[in-house]
């Protein structure tokens, strides 16, 4: 008895609150686990680089700032999704081992609605830029592997440019949630991955 | 008459030969700064040099960045401020376009600004807060190979004078309906 009594409870309160809050050794090891499969994951599971071509204008009556600001773009916004190893430019040198899992993104502009920024400010409801375009991303056989219009417009705010900066992440979002086919064992084989 | 001509010339001829001999020396002196300034330009010539805002894709450059566009020995040179400058060589420019565009001044302040004038006054304000600009826009191959783009926002009339400058010292200018034709060509020949 007498020992128990010694016992200050500021101690035991203490020592109450550390195994409250220190978690088990069995929890530590959980992340640290799954980041390793994760990583390990990663290693093994192959993926795609892709290669942007200029924009192509199509019928429609677009000008170079647009055409460029698009392609530039579309580079920024999927080099931020993570999807592809790497993002190349048009014309851009690849090693052999890239080329392996390459794909090529091509952009063709199917319409196009030039604004007006003071239109828009002025009338609010009118003077929207809009575009549309058709993105493909092609295997190195020619082989379509993804296939979507996407549009890009700016209706209240911002400049017309602006239209391009939404299109290009409309277009990347579209290629993130969709489900590409993995690269080909021949491929594979030829980058030494299997 | 005498009287003019002895007032001038008597004093004319009375300058002390000290005098003289310093003002020759800074004579000679300026003429050699002169001199001296007259080579440096023409190791660096700045054939052109105007504000401008990189809107986007100059390799380097941050976006809506406003700055010095310059073309010097062959380069053209973009630099904020203090920042290091970024230059590509004018040879690997491919091609240059010139648009106009129209904007509103003033950026996000103005803008709530005229969205907090009662009767929508803002509104007749937006028809005359708007300014016209050149938009500069280019494409060059870096090393590597790979097509880069770029569009500089210019005041009006610099964006002429750009273009000009940079087709003189090689670069190729189109208007769209020349690059639209250009493709066209491409892809019916790939047909």
């Amino acid at each position: 008895m007498k020992g128990i009594r010694t016992v200050s409870p500021f101690v035991l309160a203490a020592a109450v609150l550390t195994i409250a809050i220190t978690p088990s050794p069995r929890l530590l090891a959980q992340p640290a686990t799954t980041q390793l499969s994760r990583a390990s994951d990663n290693s093994h599971t192959p993926q795609w680089s892709v290669q942007v071509k200029t924009v192509d204008p199509g019928d429609a009556s677009i000008s170079a700032s647009f055409q460029i600001a698009i392609y530039e773009s579309l580079l920024d916004e999927l080099s931020k999704t993570k999807k592809f190893k790497q993002v190349f430019r048009d014309g851009e040198r690849t090693s052999s081992d890239d080329v392996a899992n390459l794909l090529i993104l091509r952009t063709k502009v199917e319409k196009y609605t030039a604004g007006s920024e003071t239109q828009r400010a002025v009338t609010t409801v009118s003077g929207a830029t809009k575009l549309t375009v058709r993105s493909q991303l092609c295997s190195q056989d020619g082989q379509v592997v993804f296939e979507r219009t996407v549009h890009g417009e700016v209706l209240f705010m911002g400049s017309n440019l602006r239209a391009t900066h939404n299109l290009a992440r409309n277009v990347a979002k579209t290629i993130k949630q969709s489900a590409l086919p993995a690269p080909s064992i021949s491929a594979l084989a030829q980058n030494g991955q299997l | 008459m005498n009287v003019a001509a002895a007032l001038v010339g008597d004093r004319s001829f009375r300058i002390p030969r000290s005098a003289m001999m310093v003002l020759i020396l800074l004579l000679g002196s300026t003429a050699g700064l002169f001199a001296k300034k007259g080579s440096g330009t023409a190791n660096s010539t700045v054939v052109f040099s105007a504000r401008a805002t990189h809107l986007l894709g100059f390799e380097g450059a941050k976006k809506n960045s406003t700055g010095t566009l310059s073309i010097q020995d062959g380069v053209l040179r973009f630099q904020k401020g203090s920042d290091p400058a970024v230059q590509v060589k004018i040879d690997s420019v491919q091609d240059v376009f010139l648009g106009d565009e129209s904007k509103q001044v003033g950026g996000l302040p103005m803008t709530v600004g005229k969205a907090a004038v009662p009767f929508g006054g803002g509104r007749v304000v937006s028809l005359f807060a708007h300014k016209k600009y050149d938009v500069l826009s280019m494409e060059y191959v870096a090393n590597d190979g790979g097509v880069h783009g770029a569009i500089f926002e210019l005041s009006s009339g610099q964006g002429r004078r750009l273009r000009d400058e940079l087709t003189a010292l090689g670069a190729h200018a189109s208007s769209n309906d020349e690059r639209k034709q250009s493709k066209m060509e491409v892809s019916n020949e790939r047909n």
